[in-house]
């Protein structure tokens, strides 16, 4: 009984002191993008709760959640993705927006390399001014592994938020381009924060909150 | 007892590292690519969207009971001065009919984006298991969804999803031609619809594509069945 108990504390120290190690995967704090600035693109803060398909959380991404039947995109080709409308508010010299979201798992994701993350587009059009895609990749290893050693120490350790956005695993272009109206051929850059405030609030509470900054410039000037 | 108690923490180590490198991940489901080659070049891929069915509703929405033309899964956002847009979602799928992904529909009015009685719209198409297209282009009519009143609150309505919007035309292409003289380095010349961007495996991609309704059916009480189709040529940016 002794041996069996002993046997069991090891298997269970092991198996935490790995997952640990392994969540404090140095490679995570190399891998972030740098915020763009604040004054010239401000983060536009949103909520995502009328979504289609994943909930987005590290079970999703792991491939262990059970679905929701009544959100759930049950086609074969869409059980790791997610869509959404998002209203994106008015404020800092642009008017309000509505955008529609698309995030996948990504096919990269490694537990080796801290990468657990998905691949999201944008699309964003503001009413009579002119719309732009984008597209990013959202790493969340490092919400996953303050959420893991919170629930290790009983205490709070999440961050007030998070900057997801990092640089593509597969090396893909990522960022904006310019569409329609007045940001027709501008290029730019995109960045996403996750506040994981809210998700500590059970289930059936909002999805955390969100915060988009783009940052774009417009096409360079030709000259004959 | 401390040996055991050390040979199964390392059993425990390594219990998590062989995790780390077995662990399976999600995969998305890839179908067959069905694309062409035209004659004068290029790579032909077309997708196809059937409503009402393949329209995505948000949680919660109502899809039964509604006027013709409501549409579920669509948000419309108007300011005070009447400038419009409007957001769709929809399954998308390949010209064998299987959902291949998700596309995003977003049409805006007035001001710099498209004259009078007009829209412009930009497609977002997004196959998990390849990645994603951009598309942009400007429409021959005013394509917005608009907003309409309910008694449970407002709702949206898609024009075309009405039979009083085919009255004299089973088919109609979206996208606007391209003005005179317009076209030169493109692969479709004539066309305003073009191929922004791709990610993944459509990254360095660029061409043309137009959108095309066809009207199926029309239903007893004034709703109809149709096809969207999105037909695009690409080829190498390089």
């Amino acid at each position: 009984m002794v041996r069996a108990l002993v046997v069991a504390l090891g298997l269970v120290l092991g198996v935490l002191t790995g997952a640990g190690l392994m969540l404090a995967n140095p490679l995570a704090w190399l891998s972030g993008l740098p915020p763009l600035p604040g004054d010239l693109a401000p983060a536009k803060a949103y909520r995502w709760d009328n979504y289609r398909g994943i909930d987005g959380g590290v079970a999703d991404l792991l491939g262990i959640a059970r679905p929701d039947r009544a959100i759930a995109l049950m086609d074969p080709a869409l059980l790791h993705v997610r869509i959404g409308i998002v209203v994106l508010p008015a404020g800092e010299g642009t008017p309000a927006a509505l955008a529609v979201k698309v995030s996948a798992t990504d096919d990269a994701n490694s537990l080796w390399r801290a990468q657990l993350g998905t691949d999201d587009y944008w699309s964003i059009f503001w009413p009579g001014e002119g719309s732009v895609f984008a597209n990013a990749y959202s790493n969340y290893w490092a919400v996953a592994r303050d959420a893991f050693f919170a629930g290790i120490a009983g205490g709070e350790v999440m961050a007030p938020s998070y900057a997801v956005t990092a640089p593509e695993p597969l090396g893909d272009p990522a960022g904006v381009t310019g569409a329609s109206g007045r940001y027709a051929g501008f290029t730019g850059e995109i960045r996403e924060l996750l506040y994981p405030a809210a998700a500590h609030s059970g289930p059936d509470l909002p999805d955390p909150g969100r915060a988009i900054a783009i940052k774009v410039n417009p096409p360079p000037v030709g000259t004959r | 007892m401390k040996r055991l108690f050390i040979i199964a923490f390392v059993a425990g180590l390594l219990a998590v590292a062989v995790a780390a490198t077995l662990w399976p991940f999600p995969e998305h489901v890839r179908y067959r690519s069905i694309s062409s080659v035209p004659a004068d070049g290029g790579r032909m891929e077309e997708f196809v969207i059937h409503w009402p069915e393949d329209r995505i509703a948000r949680p919660r929405e109502r899809g039964a009971a509604l006027p013709a033309a409501a549409a579920v899964g669509a948000v419309v956002l108007e300011d005070s001065a009447g400038r419009r847009v409007s957001a769709e979602l929809f399954r998308l799928r390949d010209t064998e009919d299987n959902v291949i992904g998700v596309a995003g529909r977003l049409a805006g009015t007035g001001g710099a984006i498209a004259d009078r009685g007009r829209s412009a719209s930009n497609w977002l198409l997004v196959i998990p298991s390849r990645g994603a297209l951009f598309l942009a282009q400007s429409d021959v009519l005013d394509t917005t969804v608009r907003e309409g009143a309910a008694a449970e609150g407002s709702l949206a309505l898609a024009p075309a999803q009405a039979a009083a919007f085919w009255t004299d035309r089973p088919r109609i292409r979206i996208t606007s031609p391209a003005p005179a003289g317009d076209g030169p380095g493109t692969t479709r010349p004539g066309t305003t619809g073009r191929v922004l961007r791709g990610t993944s495996e459509f990254a360095g991609l660029r061409g043309s594509f137009t959108e095309t309704w066809d009207l199926e059916e029309v239903n007893a009480d004034g709703s109809t069945r149709g096809r969207i189709l999105l037909s695009t040529i690409t080829v190498g940016a390089n």
